[in-house]
């Protein structure tokens, strides 16, 4: 299967004024297209901050990643903001949403920076039919205050999912939400993964539905 | 914990903005008092003599945007105060209290400013005013917060 | 343009009080440049003035400021001796305006008539739009040649003949326009320098001696208030402040050229120094104010600016769209500036303010537009100091998943 991400980090500091914390350490990562992979450990092992430096939203680290073929270091930051428009969805938690916006306006918040040239890429989903799938149509004129977690979690992840990216990130997406909202969801990025051969990389504190991916990975605290 | 929401850094901010709304109130009456030979200056200063309420109250709204961003920033602290046992209208007396004690010293040593130059004590008071108003209407919103 | 507009709708000003904040603190910033700018413009231009003036021999009169007018022993034989004892003795400029007549004209303004003798029109300059320049030798029975003001010209061509009681001469005569002054030629107060009174509804009145001879008192009177003597020394100018003193019971400073400019440097130069350090010290709270409100508006809005990095906006982009949106804001307040400053000359119009009413593209005159270039240059400094501020905020925080957990 065909690599599109080729990560390793020496190391990740965080320094505060009075002490240093230094995680991923010699971490390696190699996902193919299509493939599901969760990572698990406990708090402060570095799971956001992971999905940070694949995201290409940290480049402060010590280490070389290669995404699409291409070394991140050498791309300029308007190819990054590119790439995650198009190529990389984030599915984060409900309230990774603009209050001011309504749900149909957050969900079409990736059209507004989607270039007129995206040959090449692949197409932007068809809004209806992405909010047919997910059953969130009734929702639409609505704020994000006014809507209930589980209408809020389908709606980050259908603006997660609208430009078909390549790959996506999902960070604890189905952390506050009851069972049938966790199952629908899981559904639904794992259907991404065999329709469209998405890869998958799941943050998740729920060994259940880690256990569902193709491979767990998982992060210790540094001592 | 206290039970106030303002933090040190919090307070020192809002007495900057009040010093600073009293200060210019001050320099602006010392500029009337002022007898000067050059017309140039006369004419320069006369530019904003002349609107001096109007140029003092509209830096005023410097003190509505620290209320508004306080009670953004503090939002999930009122909630939570609520949740562990407090009540929304002990937020709002203690958040109004805290506001007014700030504003008073902030006036005691205006006044004492105004005194040591000889100009009217009454002169800053039209500002007590709006600020008093502006915490009022400031305080309404804690309520909003009640739930988010 | 899209993102722009969604960014700033949907994002800034949803958050409106803060987005009004900065708006008054650069409509105060605005205003204190503007008024600064407009202050030293006007005294450079009546500085300029004041050189044509200010040469070597020349001496400006001003009556002392403690000697005390007694307006009794000031007679019509007092004020001729003196004139006399002028065009004997020296050469002079004169000039006195101030003089209101009413002329019928298009925009039903009360018209200012000032007078000048040749040595004064030669020493000043005066830049015509049209017609040729003013001619001093004159019969008073016949047509007197003047110069109008821009705001007459319509009503009275050049060639055109005005019919008016001079209340000077306390008798009936024909004017007659010879030239059209340029729009907003001006006069600037010599003690004053940034005092100005505009000529685009005066009559500019060529006086000779046989004018000045039949003139009334107090057109003499006046006239010797700003007398410019030509050509003279102290010693000349000693014996006509005693001539004065003895006819009109008044005592006359005159002024040298060097005099005049260390009264310059001591007033002006010095007042100028005070309003440019008022101005700076206001401008640096000003803006240290507006990067306060600034920092307050990104840590409002972080996470609505996160949510949109996650979706595809660089930092290059957001950087662009905080220089638009302050460069739009920047752009209103110096359209409120021009508005406020146009509605304040137009009401000089409307309350037929003949010596203050002035032309110029949207109300605004030469000085106003430089003014205002100051104010958006001013703008453009703050704007970098306040949104570099909010980038350095935004990337201090750093930008992560974090923000919105």
């Amino acid at each position: 299967m065909k690599k599109i991400i080729d990560l390793s980090v020496k190391e990740k500091i965080y320094r505060s004024k009075k002490t240093q914390i230094s995680i991923l350490n010699d971490f390696r990562l190699e996902a193919a297209a299509g493939e599901k992979i969760a990572v698990v450990g406990e708090s402060g092992a570095g799971k956001s901050s992971l999905l940070n430096i694949i995201g290409l939203l940290d480049r402060n680290y010590n280490g070389e990643y290669t995404l699409f073929g291409s070394p991140t270091e050498q791309l300029h930051t308007s190819r990054l903001a590119q790439w995650r428009n198009q190529r990389i969805g984030f599915v984060l938690q409900e309230s990774a949403l603009i209050n001011s916006l309504t749900i149909e306006d957050n969900i079409k918040l990736p059209f507004l920076y989607a270039g007129p040239d995206k040959k090449g890429v692949g197409e932007i989903a068809d809004f209806d039919t992405v909010i047919s799938a997910i059953e969130i149509k009734h929702i639409l004129k609505k704020k994000p205050l006014e809507c209930s977690g589980g209408e809020k979690a389908r709606a980050v992840f259908a603006r997660g999912i609208i430009m078909k990216p390549q790959i996506i990130l999902a960070d604890e997406p189905t952390a506050s939400l009851d069972v049938e909202n966790r199952e629908r969801i899981v559904t639904l990025l794992f259907n991404m993964s065999k329709e469209f051969n998405t890869t998958i990389i799941t943050v998740t504190h729920d060994l259940e539905i880690a256990n569902r991916h193709d491979r767990v990975i998982r992060l210790e605290r540094s001592a | 914990m206290k039970k106030s929401l303002f933090r040190l850094t919090d307070m020192l901010e809002l007495s900057i903005v009040y010093i600073f709304c009293f200060s210019l109130n001050l320099l602006m009456e010392y500029a009337k008092t002022l007898d000067l030979d050059a017309y140039i200056l006369k004419a320069f200063l006369k530019n904003f003599i002349d609107y001096q309420p109007l140029i003092v109250s509209l830096f005023t709204f410097i003190v509505i945007v620290f209320h508004y961003q306080m009670l953004e920033r503090k939002k999930a602290e009122i909630f939570c105060r609520i949740l562990v046992g407090g009540t929304a209208f002990g937020i709002t007396i203690r958040y109004v209290l805290d506001c007014l004690t700030v504003l008073i010293s902030v006036y005691l040593l205006s006044a004492l400013v105004n005194f040591r130059f000889g100009f009217n004590l009454a002169d800053n008071f039209y500002l007590i005013l709006i600020f008093v108003t502006y915490i009022l209407i400031s305080a309404g919103r804690v309520r909003k917060y009640e739930n988010i | 343009m899209k993102i722009f507009k969604f960014m700033v709708s949907k994002i800034f000003l949803r958050k409106a009080i803060l987005g009004i904040g900065i708006m008054l603190l650069l409509l105060m910033a605005n205003y204190i440049t503007f008024t600064a700018a407009r202050s030293v413009l006007s005294t450079f231009q009546g500085y300029q003035e004041t050189k044509y003036v200010n040469q070597e021999g020349v001496y400006i009169a001003n009556l002392d400021p403690d000697s005390h007018i007694d307006m009794s022993i000031v007679d019509e034989n007092g004020t001729q001796a003196v004139y006399d004892y002028l065009n004997s003795n020296f050469k002079y400029a004169f000039y006195t305006d101030g003089f209101m007549v009413s002329v019928p004209n298009s925009d039903d303004m009360e018209i200012s008539l000032g007078y000048l003798n040749e040595q004064y029109y030669k020493l000043n300059e005066f830049e015509l739009s049209q017609g040729t320049d003013l001619d001093f030798d004159y019969q008073l029975d016949g047509e007197i040649p003047v110069l109008i003001g821009k705001g007459l010209s319509k009503t009275y061509p050049v060639g055109a003949t005005i019919e008016m009681e001079e209340s000077v001469l306390g008798r009936p005569l024909t004017l007659k326009v010879q030239g059209v002054l340029k729009q907003n030629a001006y006069h600037s107060n010599y003690y004053a320098l940034n005092s100005k009174t505009y000529y685009n509804f005066s009559i500019i009145f060529p006086v000779n001696e046989k004018f000045i001879d039949r003139a009334s008192m107090d057109i003499q009177f006046n006239g010797l208030m700003d007398i410019i003597l030509l050509d003279t020394s102290e010693e000349e100018i000693a014996s006509l402040r005693e001539v004065i003193k003895d006819n009109l019971g008044l005592s006359f400073n005159f002024f040298s050229q060097k005099e005049n400019y260390d009264y310059f440097n001591e007033y002006y130069l010095h007042s100028l120094k005070i309003i440019f350090i008022t101005t700076f010290i206001l401008l640096i709270v000003i803006t240290c104010l507006s990067v306060w409100n600034a920092s307050v508006s990104v840590r409002l809005m972080l996470k609505d600016f996160t949510i949109n990095l996650l979706v595809g906006l660089s930092c290059s982009k957001l950087k662009k769209i905080f220089y638009g949106y302050f460069g739009m804001l920047s752009f209103v307040n110096v359209a409120l500036i021009s508005i406020f400053t146009a509605f304040n000359r137009y009401g000089c119009w409307l309350r037929k303010d003949a010596a203050f009413a002035t032309y110029g593209l949207f109300g605004l005159i030469g000085m106003d537009w430089l003014a205002l270039l100051l104010v958006a240059v001013s703008d453009m400094i703050i704007g970098i100091i306040i949104v570099e501020n909010m980038l350095r905020k935004i990337k201090k925080v750093p930008i992560s998943l974090g923000v919105l957990q």
